[in-house]
């Protein structure tokens, strides 16, 4: 247990390395050219070095163990030495570390904690600089063109996601009206829109990229809805009628339906409704600590 | 199973320029040694094919004998009769012989072979010679392989008209470290590259994945998760695994091995036959090798009809007024090897807890290997799993088969059809770690970690100002660090004076995907970023034969003067 921890450390605090010496030791480029002036370098440059176990596995947070296997093992077609050579080794030994973390649940959790508290860049939605407004800032990427001009302009409240090649809200208001004004206005294709607050959850939460189950190595890849705005409308829709069902089912008598299923609907229901409020609940959270 | 013909070498010659001007010339063969029998299969660019020698013969003797000016293998030489094998100048077995010393009981049962097998119980290796001409000539079991597997690359050379570097071996899952190093001393003789060494079951769960990925591919069904439990025993040795698959990628959950096989089944029949057995051969002359090689050759008979009869009548004329005639029936074949089977069946259950897989989870058995027609095994295994045993699997080549497909997927071959989808992850079959704690084993990589890996473990001082430390490597899974396979040992030195606790001594574990474990050591003190004096980097295992005198003559000289302790509590498990 205590020897992945530093790894965590290690991963996400590239600068406290200095405090923590033995965390050089964990270091894999380290021991391959023991070379310990190329420590912090090396571990800025390594791409894969830097992202969290589910960047890695190009999973969201809330993947459930099946998708975890199934991309651990499509991965693992690419880089496991057997197929990439030599050069995979450093690459599997990632994959491994993070399959075993995120497989078992005490350990996820644990990581779950880790990453929560020190990783700001983690996908799921920008936070917030002082307090709520009304209106949001949003980035539609699937129009984004990635020409890096809002972020050249406002630095802290965009930010480049290097994997997609496209730019995104980090937070909220992280720069001065003006600034975020010229970004606005620079944007070549028009692809930075103010929302409201109450709409920007369900839209971040939908333009982020949904891994394609594919068929063998062919198909494979990543999608998001075509028009992200209709998908945040129908989204809420069949959130609203799915509560209305819900409180018209307790009214009414549950005799069309067997227990069974009364209760599966129901848990269903609780889910979807459980999973909105966690993540508010975490956005308000974050927000506020700002 | 039909094979084409062009295996046959009088085939005609456009199958044969086929070949030569194959896109993949470099393709690694798959090799299984077995015990008792041996094979090679190659991937011809469509499909795994078992290559032929001469004789047509796909899986061939693993003997060499020395009667001739030349030592001859299974592979080119015909036996006139089993009793040739018998005589005293052939060497088999040396599968179970190889890298062990001569105080391991396995080379203590082999002292009933017909060749000799001395032992001094000293912790060296075993004296082994084959009789030439009644004289006793002596050889080792890496000089025996090589010559065989200098038969088998001719063979193969020859059927495949290119020439043979790169391979795929098996082993079975019990070998040390130490035992994997004589078999590539032995491939290097043979002018043998190893490309991998796949453990016997992992080479059958590869096998198990292609067939299943192109059962997803025929019926367009779904691709999910199957849980097989793979069990291979042939005459040396008793290997189990269980294996996650999907989407053509096999994933070792679990193995366990041990050296149990047909050979000890042998062994026990031999000695109900003939219960004064070892006195009887204990002067090993020419006529008690003869007459020893009858009682083997009709029990062998016996044990091979009784998995298709209930009984059988033994009759063998030892000479020296000696007969055996006994009716042996297979309840009291069952009785006498019960222990065998009581440990195969605990070594399923133990493999199947350390894969946290329950009997339920289970979707195909696998029975694979010579002793897969023992009636009892396989009541054992489908009483214990509750499921018929798979029968898509010809149980004496799955092995080979897996092997070379192996070879051709880490040979980079690609296969249009989607054949070569696949990948084996691979789990280590045993702990790694090092002497610590005063004398307990603290294992770095634990058993069942998935490969490739690396670990680190933390250790400190345990004397003030103790300028060096010493790094025992071992193998295995006992407490007691002795009862383990020694790897190999190095001294760090260096360490800066302080008090005992505050140097950090960082020891860390790699093992990349062609199993090549590298120990790395660096010390480093607190408030201090550089390492205090350069990190060793050991590939290992450094010991060489002997080795069994090794950790004791480092004990004696050293006590516990430079020991180590830990600090983080054994890493995760």
């Amino acid at each position: 247990m205590l020897s992945l921890f530093p790894f965590h450390q290690q991963f996400f605090r590239p600068n406290s390395l200095q405090t923590h010496p033995h965390f050089n030791l964990n270091n894999p480029v380290w021991w391959r050219r023991q070379n310990s002036v190329g420590v912090v370098r090396c571990n800025r440059n390594g791409v894969e070095e830097s992202k969290s176990y589910y960047e890695l596995l190009g999973l969201c947070v809330d993947a459930s163990p099946q998708e975890i296997k199934d991309a651990y093992r499509k991965l693992q077609k690419k880089y496991h030495p057997d197929i990439a050579g030599e050069k995979g080794h450093e690459s599997t030994l990632m994959l491994n570390k993070a399959y075993k973390v995120l497989m078992k649940d005490d350990l996820r959790k644990q990581y779950d904690a880790s990453i929560g508290k020190i990783s700001d860049n983690l996908r799921g939605g920008s936070i917030w600089e002082g307090s709520l407004r009304p209106q949001a800032l949003f980035v539609d990427e699937n129009a984004c063109i990635g020409c890096r001009e809002c972020v050249h302009h406002a630095g802290n409240t965009f930010m480049m996601d290097e994997i997609f090649g496209t730019a995104r809200v980090k937070v909220q208001y992280g720069d001065d009206e003006e600034r975020i004004e010229i970004s606005v206005d620079s944007c070549p294709v028009n692809c930075i829109h103010w929302v409201d607050t109450e709409e920007l959850e369900v839209l971040e939460y939908l333009i982020q990229p949904q891994a394609k189950v594919g068929y063998g190595i062919y198909g494979q890849g990543w999608e998001r809805p075509a028009n992200v705005f209709m998908a945040a409308k129908s989204f809420n829709k069949q959130l609203k009628q799915q509560e209305e069902n819900q409180q018209r089912c307790t009214k009414s008598t549950d005799e069309e339906e067997t227990p069974a299923q009364a209760q599966a609907r129901e848990s269903a229901y609780r889910e979807l409704k459980v999973g909105r409020f966690a993540r508010l609940w975490s956005w308000m959270k974050r927000s506020t600590s700002q | 199973m039909a094979e084409p013909a062009y295996l046959v070498a009088s085939d005609s010659e456009t199958t044969g320029e086929e070949k030569s001007s194959s896109p993949f010339p470099d393709i690694a063969i798959g090799i299984d040694i077995g015990t008792s029998q041996c094979s090679v299969a190659v991937w011809s660019g469509s499909q795994v094919e078992l290559v032929r020698n001469t004789r047509n013969q796909k899986l061939m003797r693993s003997y060499v004998t020395f009667k001739d000016e030349i030592p001859a293998g299974g592979v080119s030489n015909q036996l006139a009769h089993e009793y040739e094998m018998l005589s005293g100048a052939a060497i088999f077995n040396m599968k179970r012989l190889i890298g062990r010393v001569d105080t391991d009981p396995v080379v203590h049962a082999s002292k009933s072979l017909p060749f000799l097998v001395q032992t001094l119980n000293i912790g060296v290796r075993p004296f082994i010679a084959a009789l030439v001409k009644n004289m006793w000539r002596s050889t080792t079991p890496e000089e025996v392989l090589a010559i065989f597997l200098v038969e088998l690359r001719a063979m193969a050379e020859v059927q495949l008209k290119r020439p043979v570097r790169n391979v795929v071996l098996t082993i079975p899952v019990s070998f040390s470290r130490f035992q994997i190093t004589r078999i590539e001393r032995a491939c290097a003789i043979a002018g043998l590259q190893v490309l991998r060494l796949m453990p016997e079951p992992t080479a059958v769960a590869l096998l198990y994945a292609q067939q299943q990925q192109q059962n997803v591919h025929e019926n367009m069904g779904s691709g999910s998760e199957k849980i097989a439990l793979i069990f291979n025993m042939g005459a040396g040795f008793c290997d189990v695994a269980v294996t996650a698959t999907a989407g053509g990628v096999s994933q070792i959950k679990a193995l366990a091995g041990t050296a149990l096989g047909g050979e000890d089944i042998l062994l026990n029949m031999m000695r109900h036959l003939l219960p004064d057995m070892d006195s009887h051969f204990s002067t090993r002359g020419i006529d008690e090798i003869r007459r020893m090689g009858l009682l083997r050759v009709a029990t062998q008979d016996a044990i091979h009809k009784l998995s298709s009869q209930f009984n059988v009548q033994i009759d063998v004329d030892l000479g020296n007024g000696r007969k055996i005639s006994k009716a042996l029936g297979r309840e009291e074949f069952e009785d006498v090897n019960r222990e065998v089977f009581e440990k195969c069946e605990s070594l399923i259950k133990q493999c199947l807890h350390d894969a946290k897989v329950e009997v339920e989870d289970i979707s195909d058995v696998i029975l694979v290997g010579g002793c897969s027609n023992i009636p009892k095994l396989r009541n054992i295994i489908t009483g214990f799993c509750k499921r018929e045993i798979y029968n898509g699997i010809n149980p004496l080549e799955a092995a080979v088969r897996g092997a070379a497909l192996e070879g051709a997927v880490a040979s980079g071959v690609n296969d249009p059809f989607g054949s070569l989808d696949l990948l084996t992850i691979q789990a280590t079959p045993l702990s790694i770690g090092v002497r610590a704690d005063g004398n307990s084993f603290v294992p770095i990589i634990h058993q069942n970690t998935t490969m490739p890996v690396r670990r680190d473990v933390i250790f400190t001082t345990v004397h003030d100002n103790q300028a060096e430390a010493l790094i025992i490597v071992y193998e295995g899974d006992e407490k007691a660090v002795e009862k383990n396979h020694l790897l190999g040992y190095f001294k760090i030195t260096g360490i800066p004076p302080a008090p005992k606790g505050v140097p950090e001594i960082n020891v860390c574990m790699d093992i990349d995907a062609s199993n090549v474990l590298r120990v790395f050591a660096g010390v480093i003190m607190p408030g201090v970023q550089n390492p205090a004096a350069p990190v060793m980097e050991v590939r290992m295992p450094t010991v060489d034969d002997g080795h069994g005198w090794c950790a004791e003559a480092l004990n004696r000289t050293y006590g516990s003067t430079l020991d180590l302790v830990t600090v983080q509590k054994k890493g995760a498990h």
